[in-house]
Formats: C-alpha cells, sequence, structure tokens
C-alpha cells in the first residue's frame, strides 16, 4: 500500500463540526418544542389515546310487500381483517385460519396481497363467515394477534322474488365516491350502499344510523372494559312496505317466463303499483360479491340485456293505444262527428302523393264510424282523420298524458321517451326533409320517432281510467299520495274513448277479445297496440283497466317482438286479471 | 474554538471514549426493548433478540478490527463489487415484504445494501487517495459520483429510497475532506438546492441571484461559468417534468410529508401517532415501561423506526438530550480520529462512515418528528434489527481499526 500522508486541513473539520452542531440542535430544538412547550396538548391526546372509539354497526331496514311479506332480508355474516403490521407470524396464523374458514392457504395469501393498502390498514382476507367459525376464532383469540372480524349484513332475497329489477341492490363505497355523498350519513369506504332501484331511491330511510362504542384497551389492544356513559346506540334503518302484491308479482313473472317485456298492474285511485314485472330478470344475489367474473360478463354481455328494468328504462315504439290522442284532438275540436262513418278499403293514398298507406287488415273494414275505428283499431280511419289535425295539438295533447316525460315513480334512473316536435324533426331532418303531413301518418299510429316507457302507457291508462284526476304511480306504500296535473276534457270525450276501449275487449270483432274475463262479470276495457320496429317482429302491448268492488285497476303488458297486440298481449293481460280478481288476498281485503 | 478543546488528547484516549459511547447508546437500546417487549425473556421479544445480535455482532467487530488495513485497501474494488452482486441478487429471489431488499437465509434476513453503504465509502476513499496529486482538478470528482450513482441506483430499484439517500451521503463530506475546491463542491450542492427551489418561482428567482452571486465570486472562465449557471437554471425548470416520474409511494410520501392532516389514518398515522407519544413525554418522561403510546401500541414500529419516540416519551426531553448528547459525542470523535490519522485513505474512510452514522441519526430522528418524510431508516446502536446493528459495528470496527496507524 502506497502510505500517503492526511494532510487534513482544520477548516474541513471545523466546517464539518459545524454541520454536525447544526442538525443535532435543530433536532433538539424540535423535541425542546415539542416536549416542553406544546406539551399539555400533546399530553391531553395522549390520554383519549388510551381509549378507543368502535364503530357499531346496526341492520338494514327490510324491505316488505303491501300484505307484510318479506321481500329483503339480512343475514348476519362476518368479515375477516387482518392487520399486516399486528400479524406476528402471518404463515401460522393463516394456516390455523384457513383450516377454521375452510379457505385454502393459497387462497388467503392471493387475496391479502391483492388488498394489500399498509402495515397499518385493515386488509379484508374472508367474506360472508358464520357465526360459528367467528366463535372459533374469538376462543383462540390469544392465537391470533393481528386477526380481527366486523360484522357485516348481506341482503338475503325472498326465493320467489329474487330476480325483482325494482328492488335494487347494494354496492360497496369506494373511496373517490364517499366524499360526494351525503355527508350526515357517515359512509365509509368498504360500506355499503343502495345502488339501484328502491335500495337506492329509499337509501336513507333503509340504512342504520351508526353508533359508537367507547372501549379502554390494554397493551394488547384487548378491550379491558367499556365505557358506557358516552356510547351512542346504533339504530336500525326503518322497514319499507312497497305497494307490490308479491303474489300477483309472482303470478305475472311465471306469465312471462321465457319472454320479452314487461308487465305493471296498479290500483288507478290511488297510484300503487300492484306488480312491476321486467323479464328477462336475473338473480339479484349476484351483487352479493361471490360472483365469478365469467357469470358477470355472461350478464353484461347477454344480448337480451337482463340487467335493465324494462319497466321504467325500456324505450319502444307506442303502437296504435296513441290513436286515442288523435280520437281526444279530433272530438274536442269538434273536427269530426263520432258517429259519421269512412269507407276503409285496406289502402289509403295521401292527396298529392303516390305511397300507398295499408291498414293492417288487407281487405279493409269497410265502413268504420270512431266507435268501430278504435275497436278494430282500423288504420285508414285515423290515417284520413289525422289530416285535420295540427302537429302542434296532437304532441301537445300526448304531452300532456305524460308522454316525453318521466312518470317520477320512485325509482331512479327512468328513461324520459320522445315524443317528436316540431323542433324534433327540423332538427333531424332539416328544414325540408319532412312534412307535417306525413310524420303525423306515422304519429297517429304511434310510430316513427315516437319512443314510451311501459309506465308511461301506465300513466297514460290511469289518465283514462280516472277521467284525468290520477295520483302519481308509486312503490312506497306510506307515501303521501299526489296528483299529476289534471286533464281537462268534456266527459263525452272520456265516454267516447271508454266505449271504444270496452268495444276493443267485449265486441264481437274487438282487436283485444282474447283478454275477456270468462269467469266473472267484471268488464275489461282495453286497447291493443302492435308496435312496428325495426329490431324484428313487432312489439305487443296491451293496455286497459277494470273496475272491482268499487276500486278502478290498471295493467299494461308489453311484449317485446312478441308479434300483434291482440294475439299476445290481451290473452297475457286477461291471464293477470283473472287470477288477480279471484286471488284470496284480493278477496280478503275488500 | 472552543470545540477544538474536543480534539485534544491522543486517539487511544479517543478510542477508550468511542466505546464508552457505544456503550451508552447500547444501554438506551436494551432499557427501551425490554420496556417495550411483551415477554422480554421469550425468544421472540426484540430485546431478546437484539442480545443475542449484539453477541454475533462483537464477535464479528473484533474480526473487522484485526484484519489489516493493507488487505482492505488493496481489496477495496473486489470488496465493492462483490457487495454490489450481493446487491442484485435479491431481485432474482422471491419478494419480502413486496421488495428486493432482502436475502432469506432462513433464521436470519440479511440487506445487502447495509453493507453496500460501506462498500461505497471504501472503494470512493481508495479512488481519491490513489489520484491525491490531481484533487485540484475538477474531473476528480466524477469517478466518485460515478460510483456513488450506481451503488444508489440499484437501491433505488430494490426500491429503497432511504438507503440510496444515505449512500450519497459521505460522497460531499469526503470530497471535501480529500481538498476538493469550494468551488466545485458549490457546483455538486447547487442543482440540489435548484431542484428544491423549483417548487416555488419566488424561491426560485432568488436562488438563481444568489447562484449569480456566487459564480461572480469563483475563479473560473467567463464561458464554463455562464454553460454551468444556465444548466442549472434548465434543472430547475425540469424538475416538474421529473417529478412527475415518481412513484407513486413516494409521491405519497412527501405529499404526506407536506401535510400530515391529509390522511391520518394512512401514511401520516406514523408521523401523527409519533409527535403524540414524543410531546406526552414532557421534560422527564412518564416513567420507564409507563409510555401509554408505546405500550397501547398506538406506536408503530417502535422497536426500530420509531425507538427514539419511545425513548422521548417515556425518558422525556431529558432521555431525549442524552441520546442527542451521546449521538454528537460518538461522530466528534470519530472526526477527532480522521482528523489524527497520519494515512490519508483511513482518514477518508472515518469521515465516510461519520457521514453515514450521522446522516441515519438526523434522518431518523427528523423522522419522528415530522421534519422528514417516513423513510424507515433505523437509527445507529438504539435501533433493533440485526442487519442495520451488525454493519455499524463493521464501521467502528473499521474506525478502530483504520485508527492504529
Amino acid at each position: 500500500m502506497l502510505k500517503i500522508e492526511n494532510k487534513a486541513d482544520i477548516f474541513h473539520y471545523r466546517a464539518l463540526l459545524f454541520i454536525l452542531c447544526f442538525s443535532l440542535f435543530s433536532l433538539l430544538g424540535r423535541y425542546f418544542y415539542l416536549q416542553v412547550i406544546d406539551f399539555e396538548r400533546h399530553f391531553s391526546k395522549s390520554q383519549v389515546n388510551s381509549v378507543k372509539a368502535l364503530t357499531t354497526y346496526a341492520p338494514r331496514g327490510l324491505i316488505l310487500d303491501r300484505h307484510g311479506e318479506i321481500l329483503v332480508d339480512n343475514y348476519p355474516t362476518y368479515i375477516l381483517t387482518v392487520t399486516p403490521h399486528d400479524l406476528e407470524d402471518r404463515d401460522i396464523e393463516f394456516e390455523k385460519l384457513s383450516s377454521i374458514i375452510d379457505i385454502d392457504l393459497e387462497e388467503l395469501n392471493r387475496r391479502y396481497k391483492k388488498y394489500y393498502r399498509g402495515r397499518f390498514l385493515p386488509t379484508t382476507i374472508a367474506k360472508n363467515l358464520t357465526f360459528q367459525q367467528i366463535s372459533q376464532i374469538e376462543e383462540m383469540r390469544l392465537e391470533f394477534p393481528g386477526v380481527q372480524y366486523e360484522r357485516s349484513d348481506e341482503r338475503i332475497y325472498s326465493p320467489i322474488l329474487n330476480d325483482a329489477h325494482f328492488l335494487g341492490y347494494l354496492r360497496e363505497v369506494d373511496r373517490d365516491t364517499v366524499p360526494k355523498l351525503d355527508k350526515t350519513l357517515l359512509y365509509r369506504a368498504g360500506e355499503l350502499i343502495g345502488w339501484q332501484g328502491i335500495e337506492k331511491e329509499y337509501e336513507k330511510e333503509l340504512r342504520f344510523s351508526k353508533g359508537v362504542d367507547y372501549i379502554e384497551v390494554d397493551t394488547y389492544g384487548r378491550e379491558i372494559f367499556r365505557l358506557s356513559d358516552n356510547n351512542i346506540p346504533a339504530f336500525p334503518g326503518k322497514d319499507l312496505s312497497l305497494t307490490i302484491d308479491a303474489n300477483l308479482q309472482r303470478f305475472s313473472r311465471s306469465i312471462l317466463e321465457g319472454k320479452k317485456g314487461s308487465v305493471l298492474v296498479s290500483n288507478v285511485d290511488t297510484g300503487e303499483i300492484l306488480s312491476m314485472v321486467s323479464s328477462p330478470s336475473y338473480d339479484l344475489s349476484v351483487y352479493r360479491g361471490t360472483t365469478s367474473e365469467n357469470e358477470w360478463n355472461d350478464l353484461l354481455k347477454n344480448k337480451d340485456n337482463p340487467l335493465l328494468n324494462r319497466s321504467i328504462a325500456g324505450l319502444y315504439p307506442a303502437g296504435s293505444k296513441l290513436k286515442l290522442i288523435t280520437v281526444i284532438d279530433l272530438i274536442a275540436n269538434s273536427l269530426v262527428d263520432p258517429s259519421d262513418s269512412l269507407m276503409c278499403t285496406g289502402v289509403y293514398i295521401p292527396p298529392g302523393s303516390t305511397n300507398e298507406f295499408r291498414c293492417w287488415q288487407e281487405e279493409g273494414h269497410g265502413l268504420v264510424d270512431l266507435n268501430k275505428a278504435i275497436a278494430q283499431s282500423c288504420n285508414i280511419y285515423f290515417y284520413e282523420t289525422v289530416q285535420l289535425i295540427s302537429l302542434k295539438d296532437w304532441t301537445d295533447t300526448a304531452k300532456k298524458f305524460g308522454f316525453n316525460e318521466p312518470t317520477n315513480v320512485d325509482l331512479p334512473n327512468e328513461k324520459d321517451g320522445l315524443i317528436p316536435d316540431k323542433d324534433f324533426y327540423v332538427k333531424n331532418y332539416g328544414r325540408w326533409g319532412w312534412s307535417e303531413r306525413g310524420v303525423l301518418l306515422n304519429l297517429t299510429l304511434g310510430q316513427g320517432d315516437i319512443l314510451i316507457t311501459p309506465i308511461q302507457a301506465l300513466r297514460f291508462i290511469n289518465h283514462i281510467a280516472s277521467r284525468g284526476v290520477t295520483p302519481q304511480l308509486r312503490l312506497n306504500l306510506s307515501k303521501e299520495i299526489s296528483y299529476y296535473e289534471k286533464i281537462e276534457y268534456p266527459e263525452k270525450i272520456w265516454d267516447h274513448i271508454w266505449d271504444g276501449m270496452y268495444d276493443v275487449v267485449n265486441a264481437d270483432l274487438g282487436s283485444g277479445w282474447r283478454a275477456r274475463l270468462d269467469s266473472s262479470d267484471i268488464k275489461l276495457f282495453g286497447k291493443t297496440s302492435t308496435a312496428e320496429n325495426p329490431h324484428g317482429e313487432p312489439h305487443a302491448w296491451f293496455i286497459g283497466f277494470f273496475d272491482a268492488q268499487d276500486t278502478t285497476y290498471s295493467i299494461v303488458v308489453m311484449v317485446e317482438n312478441g308479434g300483434g297486440g291482440g294475439a299476445v298481449a290481451s290473452p297475457i293481460a286477461g291471464d293477470i286479471v283473472e287470477y288477480y280478481i279471484n286471488s284470496s288476498k284480493f278477496l280478503a281485503e275488500n | 474554538m472552543f470545540l477544538d478543546q474536543f480534539a485534544s488528547g491522543t486517539t487511544k484516549d479517543s478510542v477508550i471514549r468511542l466505546f464508552f459511547i457505544i456503550a451508552g447508546l447500547i444501554f438506551f437500546s436494551l432499557v427501551t426493548l425490554y420496556s417495550i417487549s411483551d415477554d422480554p425473556l421469550s425468544f421472540n421479544s426484540s430485546f431478546y433478540r437484539q442480545c443475542i445480535f449484539l453477541i454475533f455482532s462483537s464477535i464479528v467487530f473484533f474480526v473487522v478490527k484485526n484484519i489489516p488495513i493493507k488487505i482492505i485497501h488493496d481489496n477495496s474494488t473486489l470488496i465493492f463489487i462483490g457487495t454490489l452482486i450481493l446487491c442484485i441478487i435479491p431481485f432474482f429471489l422471491p419478494r419480502v415484504e413486496y421488495t428486493y431488499r432482502w436475502i432469506d437465509l432462513g433464521f436470519f434476513y440479511i440487506q445487502p445494501s447495509e453493507y453496500l453503504k460501506c462498500a461505497t465509502v471504501v472503494v470512493v476513499a481508495k479512488y481519491l487517495s490513489n489520484h491525491q496529486l490531481e484533487v485540484k482538478d475538477n474531473s476528480i470528482i466524477i469517478i466518485p459520483c460515478l460510483l456513488t450513482l450506481l451503488s444508489a441506483s440499484i437501491v433505488l430499484n430494490q426500491p429503497d429510497l432511504g438507503t440510496a439517500v444515505i449512500i450519497f451521503a459521505p460522497l460531499l463530506p469526503m470530497l471535501l475532506w480529500a481538498g476538493v475546491s469550494n468551488f466545485t463542491i458549490f457546483l455538486m450542492i447547487a442543482p440540489i438546492i435548484t431542484i428544491l427551489a423549483a417548487s416555488n418561482i419566488i424561491f426560485f428567482t432568488v436562488w438563481a441571484f444568489i447562484m449569480f452571486c456566487f459564480f461572480l465570486t469563483f475563479q473560473a472562465s467567463v464561458v464554463n461559468k455562464t454553460i454551468l449557471y444556465f444548466a442549472n437554471i434548465f434543472t430547475g425548470l425540469l424538475t416538474p417534468f421529473l417529478w412527475n416520474n415518481l412513484a407513486d409511494y413516494q409521491k405519497q410520501r412527501i405529499l404526506t410529508f407536506l401535510n400530515p392532516d391529509l390522511d391520518p389514518m394512512g401514511s401520516a398515522y406514523h408521523i401523527i401517532q409519533s409527535i403524540t407519544a414524543i410531546g406526552s413525554g414532557g421534560l422527564f418522561g412518564k416513567g420507564w415501561g409507563a409510555g401509554s403510546q408505546t405500550q397501547l401500541k398506538f406506536l408503530p414500529v417502535q422497536e426500530s423506526d420509531f425507538i427514539l419516540s419511545v425513548i422521548a416519551e417515556e425518558f422525556g426531553f431529558f432521555g431525549i438530550s442524552c441520546v442527542m448528547l451521546l449521538c454528537f459525542l460518538l461522530i466528534k470523535t470519530l472526526l477527532d480520529i480522521a482528523f489524527r490519522s497520519s494515512d490519508y485513505f483511513a482518514s477518508l474512510v472515518i469521515v465516510g462512515l461519520a457521514s453515514i452514522l450521522l446522516s441515519h441519526i438526523f434522518i431518523n430522528s427528523a423522522m419522528t418528528i415530522g421534519l422528514m418524510p417516513v423513510k424507515g431508516l433505523p437509527i445507529p446502536f438504539i435501533s433493533a434489527g440485526g442487519s442495520f446493528l451488525l454493519s455499524c459495528f463493521i464501521m467502528i470496527g473499521l474506525v478502530i481499526n483504520f485508527s492504529k496507524n
């Protein structure tokens, strides 16, 4: 080794000494500030720190049907979390845990890695533990440092009604969503929140209120005793009774089995919805977290779209039920005499055009008056007479009945639908790309650009059945009744419409004769529609109402791509009405 | 200067003093570990393990103490490369706690980057001592910088930001000690300050002006000075883009450090609990084994990263002052030995090791009182942990070994 003389400079020695003194004195200064000057504050904070505040939970409110049958219940499960820093030997503890909770070690390690957030933050490693498993872990408490469990209720659905879209589901809130939620409900990331349907709409009522337990802990973090003086108890959420009749819902559901579509039944006098079916459907328990990725993808990719609540968010052309809008305009403005007849030859050629517009009955209906035009749904009658109405009058009347706007039923994500007006046509077809006469030929049949939801059809039929004064549709039994805006027309208009709808079902050639009730003298009023659409077979519609024991009920049946309204939707409506008036609950209630 | 008075006495006195100082620190360590162990005499307690590590480390210490300095000097490059390879091995092993820092020996985890710190100091010292005559030449700094950068970048990828910072710490003191010109030293510090100042336009402007004044006073060609000056300014302007390249957890730590109240149960949890523990200790502390924060386990990683907080809670400001005094004396004694050493290489190594120890002390304490982001760096001789204790003993072994001539 080459020996080199050290020539360290006293200046360098002093420079390093200065750095040493400076850094250590600045540290000591900070310690002095914290420990002597700011002592009181930190000391009082440390006194509180040995008392832990534990959040306590209570069950979420149940959802019941109108007769008290439980539709959505809770069952207690536990989730298991570990705090990585407090684990003494992860491998040994996981091995013991895996034999108790019956999940293999590999899976536990996988979840631990997946959900690991930090050494001091609880990591969820298992869900849906039973009380027995928890008791077993509790017995061996000292062997599991760093392992905790929390109660977490899961929703359980009545087995026969586990696929009702309107019930909705719960979802875990994530960190990013929490700040956007109602502060007073005290959400924390990972907690469940109503995310769809009734669960979302009535979140505030259904959600429990959190409580706080103060406990003193020892050196192991074990509870020494509860300081019960300042505890805030947790309160369960309120139970919610729905207007739904569980039996009727089950029956309507079974009758739509294998079809796509929607059934709605309501009490016209109160706005209560007795049944709301959307088909195809899916088991709501897929949201409980045990669903595999494949099952999920199947649900999402299914072209029949089972996740969609067709009753409020499915958009369809309306079909000939909107002929009634034309009828109202015709009589209200005295444009035709209801007893005047037109000749239906099966073909209509608008003046100045060569296009042929055909009636659904190719050989024609012969002489047709207003009543027959409604009952047999004659197209030619309405092609001719709609020429007397202006587009604005027609769309205004349609909008008066609640089309083009949500019905405000108490469910989230309702669709508006569409009644195209002048602005719409100018915007979409250009100033000269359409003619008022031409579009009215489509509109009067409820075709063209018109889109409605089944629940809008329900509101429409309720307006007719109540002659203009009908309460808002609702699912919450205890919600106060409020009315839609009153629709005022002379009684004779309602009479003409009622007469026509009576004949639809009860006259010999009525298009909805298949809905006739054989076993009862209750008379059904109705209107069929066969809504043409570019996606295949026409949508089959039936809307109707009936009086039974001083109460008016209404029904909407829609079968997506089902075919003719008379052939497909009418018999379904008839069956459902027949079932309902004969069901014991209905009889007992009245 | 009165501080020079401590430098009086012989190197032999200093070595004896060193033994007493380290014994004092270890005493504090064991007393504290005994207090926080649930069952101090069981094999799994940190107290018991630390005792075993102490015995093992002492043996290694005596071995290192007696290796002839010539062997270390001549083989320093080999030692450096060997340690570097050890640091790369974990990348090919399964991860431990989500990082590539440790090699699992079954009974014991070894963290090779601990020894890379010493090896880098030794290899840099050897280079500087071999090129002592060119020390006034600016290009002398290139090789030491590259060596340090190489070590640091491997450690940074493990990832271990704390140790990477520590690897950089001895560079400037050693260059200063070696006699590199003040201008060169300034050129090395300037970019760091530039980057720190870049976050704020006012700081940056003031710093640009100060830097301009400095450049005026130094003697170098105008062209060189202009280029260097603007290189600094550009670095400052680029900093915001570099910031975006940091890992999320690194950004998170820095941001949490700037505003600890942001996320009280997340990353700032450590700092808040630590400050509460320290502050509640008061002048004389809550007494041995009576610290409520510590004993109730509100204080995290209390046996290593946050052991100073335990001392502060249980023994108060008085206890912390004793620890700080011991730390001061430790570094001071090392500097004394380095100053008096007749050998250039030995002197440089000792200054480098002293810098490592001081940065550990500073960063660890600053972290416990919220002056620095949480780095996970232990404090020498006090924190529990076998790998680190061993490396501290090796450092002191080298110092005593090198002080002999």
